[in-house]
């Protein structure tokens, strides 16, 4: 499980609902986001929600290695930092997809149980630091889990929104590695929750709030 | 059946108590699906605590077809955002599903019937038994009458398969009876039923069916069966 866990974190193929969210895409398409600014929206993001989502999924991960199991201070500190209520309500069906799937892989594991201090229901970050935890996973390879994902959910939910060849995705990806280092460098330095960054964006946060109102929608968030 | 022998209890949340029957619907766009939703609510709601999972392209076309349709309590009826993946939503992933079963069973259970709808989609698109623990496909006459011979997991493999709209086959000059002897060849014994919701004979039958369905769920005698993606299919040659 040491090696096949983490490729597991990343995969877009895991079955736990990720291909219901498009990490911000469609309410930015929504708002005028061109094919061509896909890019410049994935550095966005790996400056903004990546950098405070692998932050708190690592500090989650270190929270499942104590004794007793608490969430609950980067659960905490995670909600304040997410302040727009359609971003909370998506990861927290997105984590309740994580969570599902660790308490099949790993009922018993004490990081498993310890989500359900989680309250009321463990975000993504916090479900996928347990999960990782229960998978063996290094804090670096759940960091880089977390950003590689945040840029595969845009790039595929591209293919859906803004059409076109698949293969730019790959290149975006790859020419969005300095700025993805740069995410896990600074999510493997915070140390508590309490310094926990609060890097969101106003945009993305109105983005949200008019997503939700919106009635033709494709995807959670 | 004692929960420990289901062979599909990984698939489900532990529960104390005997959840409710999952029946999924199922089938091309245009076929009636919401229409069968619309006339099992109808029918069963008086008998039955329901409830109503929709899967659409978009979120909740369908949600709100049935919620002005007045069959259920509109909070009854949840639609599930599907990406634009309704066939991934109802097999290879149906985390969204489940938390929206699950979220009704707690909110108004404890329940007798989920419905859940799945988005209109082809005639390869079933129900994973990890959602659903029977289900519906349904075609309609108004598709050609070959549709049935020409097969597909959920033709003939769906617990039920629903030959609908069969009012309307004077004018599409379709022989319903032809189209469910077709049917029933490929499906080894499975039931089909021809339906028109104009027909009260046809209704009854099929909520008749639902409840059979729902006695052996009760009774631990049910078991869900899997169409499978794909039918197994062979091509013979002369």
């Amino acid at each position: 499980m040491g090696a096949l866990g983490p490729l597991l974190l990343a995969d877009g193929r895991l079955p736990v609902g990720a291909y219901t969210y498009s990490a911000g895409l469609e309410p930015a398409v929504a708002a005028g986001l061109t094919r061509e600014r896909i890019p410049a929206l994935l550095r966005a993001r790996l400056r903004t929600t990546a950098v405070t989502e692998a932050a708190a999924a690592v500090l989650a991960l270190r929270a499942a290695g104590r004794d007793p199991v608490d969430y609950g201070p980067v659960q905490h500190a995670l909600q304040a930092r997410t302040p727009a209520a359609p971003l909370r309500a998506a990861s927290t069906t997105l984590g309740r997809g994580v969570h599902r799937l660790a308490r099949r892989l790993a009922p018993d594991h004490p990081a498993v149980r310890g989500l359900a201090t989680a309250h009321p229901r463990p975000l993504r970050p916090v479900a996928l630091g347990a999960l990782g935890a229960a998978l063996g996973t290094g804090e670096e390879e759940l960091a880089y889990a977390v950003v590689y994902d945040e840029l595969q959910t845009v790039t595929s939910a591209a293919l859906k929104l803004l059409p076109g060849d698949p293969l730019d995705s790959v290149a975006w990806i790859l020419a969005a590695e300095p700025d993805a280092a740069d995410a896990v460098a600074t999510a493997l330095a915070v140390t508590t929750p309490d310094t926990l960054p609060a890097r969101t964006a106003p945009l993305t946060e109105q983005w949200a709030l008019d997503h939700e109102r919106s009635e033709r929608r494709l995807f959670l968030a | 059946m004692p929960e420990n022998q289901n062979p599909n209890q990984h698939f489900h949340e532990p529960l104390n108590q005997p959840r409710a029957l999952r029946i999924g619907v199922a089938g091309p766009v245009g076929t009636g699906k919401s229409s069968i939703l619309a006339t099992l609510c109808r029918t069963l709601a008086g008998e039955l605590s329901m409830a109503v999972v929709t899967n659409d392209i978009y979120t909740d076309e369908d949600a709100r077809f049935l919620r002005s349709a007045g069959v259920l309590p509109t909070e009854r009826i949840r639609a599930v955002e599907t990406g634009a993946c309704p066939h991934t939503a109802i097999r290879d992933d149906v985390s969204a599903n489940l938390d929206a079963v699950e979220d009704l069973e707690e909110a108004y259970g404890p329940l007798d019937l989920v419905l859940v709808e799945s988005g209109g989609d082809n005639l390869t698109a079933t129900f994973s038994p990890a959602l659903a623990d029977a289900q519906i496909f349904c075609i309609d006459v108004a598709g050609g009458g070959d549709v049935a011979r020409k097969g597909g997991p959920g033709i003939t493999g769906a617990d039920l398969l629903v030959v609908n709209k069969t009012d309307l086959a004077p004018h599409v000059e379709v022989d319903v009876a032809g189209m469910v002897t077709d049917a029933e060849a490929v499906r080894g014994g499975l039931p089909v039923l021809a339906l028109s919701k104009h027909d009260p004979s046809s209704v009854a039958a099929l909520a008749d069916w639902v409840r059979s369905v729902l006695a052996r769920h009760r009774a631990g005698s049910h078991v869900p069966t899997d169409p499978g993606p794909m039918a197994p299919h062979s091509h013979p040659h002369p």
